[in-house]
């Protein structure tokens, strides 16, 4: 294409406009496509979205409650990576509401 | 409470210093969702957090727009999931993935789950998994990684003592509340707990 031609062409009439118009149409349209094949291939991995489960735990959580255990070496050992790929896995076991059942 | 801790956990690794460049997925175990939470469903809403952090990689598209080709939109099988995960994890510069109350997953599922996560890792140096549970699944966690780190959690002292004042803070009725009553919430209760929680941490922990 000759590019010092362009500029020009586009002022020439109504059927350049028309024609940069569907391109730009034809770019809200692809992003669209491709927002909702995003979503669709979400839903393929998996129907589970554990993301809103968190925003509510996170909103019933106690300020400084078990802040104790990010300070224990187990903790920032894991955290960090210093224990290599031994110690890749960080189990905390306990009973859910091992606080929380006997004070209610 | 232990629900608590992962959510802590997750907080704190997101949060962290700014210069670290982490992408961390998270799940939730719920017996009460425990048809919808199979193995595959489980990797595969991790893979969803972790494949969503950017560009939507170009080999799960490829294997979206296949599987819509085949006759019936076949799903995803474990292998191919953890396959896929696998992938993912190795073009990011460190993963922490978090999993809640691992009890209430199906056994089946619990068991199948941590194969694959024991594959994964074992080809992913900067993945590190953080999970949480009833005691009894212990034993299912030592038998795919034998050098897992394991920290029993109980509150302590001071978390019953911030819990209880918050309660006390909440109080409907105040006026039925004296400042002796209080004093002695906030010393008997917590001395009363902390003795349970011993007798329930003696739990030999190996190693």
């Amino acid at each position: 294409m000759d590019y010092a031609a362009y500029p020009h062409s586009i002022n020439a009439g109504n059927t350049d406009r028309t024609n940069l118009a569907n391109t730009h149409s034809i770019i809200i349209n692809t992003k669209k496509a491709v927002a909702d094949e995003n979503e669709e291939i979400m839903r393929w991995l998996s129907p589970l979205d554990p993301r809103g489960r968190h925003h509510d735990v996170r909103t019933d959580r106690l300020d400084g409650v078990g802040n104790w255990l990010l300070e224990t070496n187990e903790f920032q050992e894991w955290r960090s990576g210093e224990a290599g790929a031994d110690g890749a896995v960080l189990f905390c076991y306990g009973d859910p509401g091992a606080g929380k059942t006997y004070l209610r | 409470m232990v629900g608590n801790t992962s959510s802590l956990v997750i907080d704190d690794l997101c949060h962290g210093p700014c210069e670290e460049d982490i992408a961390v997925a998270i799940f939730y175990c719920d017996f009460r969702d425990q048809q919808e939470q199979t193995s595959t469903n489980i990797i595969g809403a991790i893979l969803k957090q972790l494949a969503a952090r950017g560009e939507m990689l170009e080999h799960v598209r490829s294997a979206f727009q296949k599987a819509k080709m085949e006759v019936g939109g076949r799903g995803l099988r474990l292998p191919d999931m953890a396959q896929m995960l696998k992938r993912v994890v190795a073009t990011l510069p460190q993963v922490f993935i978090s999993i809640d109350a691992l009890d209430e997953c199906l056994p089946k599922h619990l068991l199948e789950l941590l194969g694959s996560l024991r594959d994964i890792l074992q080809e992913s140096p900067r993945m590190r998994i953080f999970a949480t549970g009833r005691p009894q699944v212990e034993a299912d966690i030592t038998r795919y990684f034998a050098a897992v780190v394991i920290v029993p959690i109980s509150p302590n002292t001071r978390d019953i003592k911030r819990y209880l004042e918050n309660k006390l803070e909440m109080d409907p009725e105040p006026e039925a509340m004296s400042d002796t009553l209080r004093a002695d919430i906030l010393r008997i209760i917590p001395e009363r707990i902390s003795k349970m929680c011993v007798g329930a941490a003696t739990v030999p922990t190996p190693l």
